[in-house]
């Protein structure tokens, strides 16, 4: 028997989880704009100063965590698409899979920050870094909450009276927003001269 | 359930704009100078990493067209936040 849910790409066009969770993606991407355009606009007024504190950091571990939480928005992605046609033993490995990445990601994170301090480059050391700590501590703080995101993604999952797509939508579309949000922080503090 | 290809070919083609960073830095490499070509370049493909992220991950794709254009609207309105405060910052220099 072919069903709608057997064939998702077929059926009719939907709103990916909750609206309301849309309005705050669309909200955060407009803070974090306005955080990048400060930074560039500074940074355009005084390219030396930004310049040579950037080179400091390691575009390699920049990179490497980039490509990391990508494969941890692949498997979130991964874990909608399996629980909407009822695959939830897939989708539940899935979640886990994003946690391991995510927490990666976290280590590198960490790691990166102990160097810069630990080589004289903290919060108050140069303009530049007052914006790198700032953008990748406001992140960090977006990926803890993703843990729970995830958390609730589990719960969901775990009992079938609870099972709702809607909901697992919802916080993949938030998990996507923080790779994403870290897409344009990484050209944004890594690469743009 | 039936292994998805089409999200293998996106991550693969966000991991290959990833890498290009690489070669950017690569080609600007060693100079320690600002470069506009250099940051044009960069906002342009975070962006277009964006755009794929949204359609394909978020499955904005398959979304009403309000989302699909609201979401393509938010890009080019990030592009012209972004590309303008670098441009009047090096302006008004």
């Amino acid at each position: 028997m072919t069903t709608n849910l057997a064939e998702p790409n077929k059926r009719a066009r939907f709103v990916p989880g909750q609206p309301d969770m849309w309005v705050f993606v669309l909200f955060e991407t407009l803070v974090f704009a306005a955080y990048f355009s400060f930074y560039l606009f500074y940074r355009a007024r005084s390219p030396e100063l930004f310049l040579h504190s950037q080179a400091q950091l390691d575009l390699r571990i920049g990179v490497f965590n980039t490509l990391i939480l990508l494969l941890s928005s692949w498997s979130v992605a991964r874990c909608v698409q399996s629980s909407r046609v009822g695959a939830y033993r897939a989708a539940m490995r899935d979640v886990f899979i994003t946690a391991a990445f995510a927490a990666v990601f976290l280590f590198f994170k960490v790691f990166e920050w102990v160097r810069l301090v630990r080589t004289g480059n903290g919060l108050d050391s140069s303009e530049f870094f007052s914006y790198y700590f700032f953008l990748t501590g406001i992140h960090f703080i977006h990926l803890l909450i993703g843990f729970i995101v995830l958390g609730v993604i589990v719960y969901q999952l775990r009992s079938p009276a609870r099972r709702s797509q809607q909901l697992v939508e919802t916080c993949a579309t938030y998990w996507h927003t923080v790779d994403f949000l870290w897409v344009l922080i990484f050209a944004m503090l890594y690469v743009v001269r | 359930m039936k292994f998805n290809k089409r999200l293998l070919v996106v991550w693969l083609i966000l991991a290959s704009l990833t890498l290009a960073y690489l070669w950017i830095d690569h080609s600007a490499n060693g100079s320690l100078r600002s470069s506009a070509i250099v940051t044009s370049s960069v906002i342009v493909i975070a962006l277009i990493k964006v755009r794929i992220i949204f359609r394909e991950f978020m499955e904005v794709r398959q979304a009403p067209v309000l989302l699909c254009r609201l979401t393509d609207a938010w890009v080019v309105l990030i592009a012209v936040a972004l590309l303008g405060s670098y441009f009047i910052g090096t302006a008004i220099r």
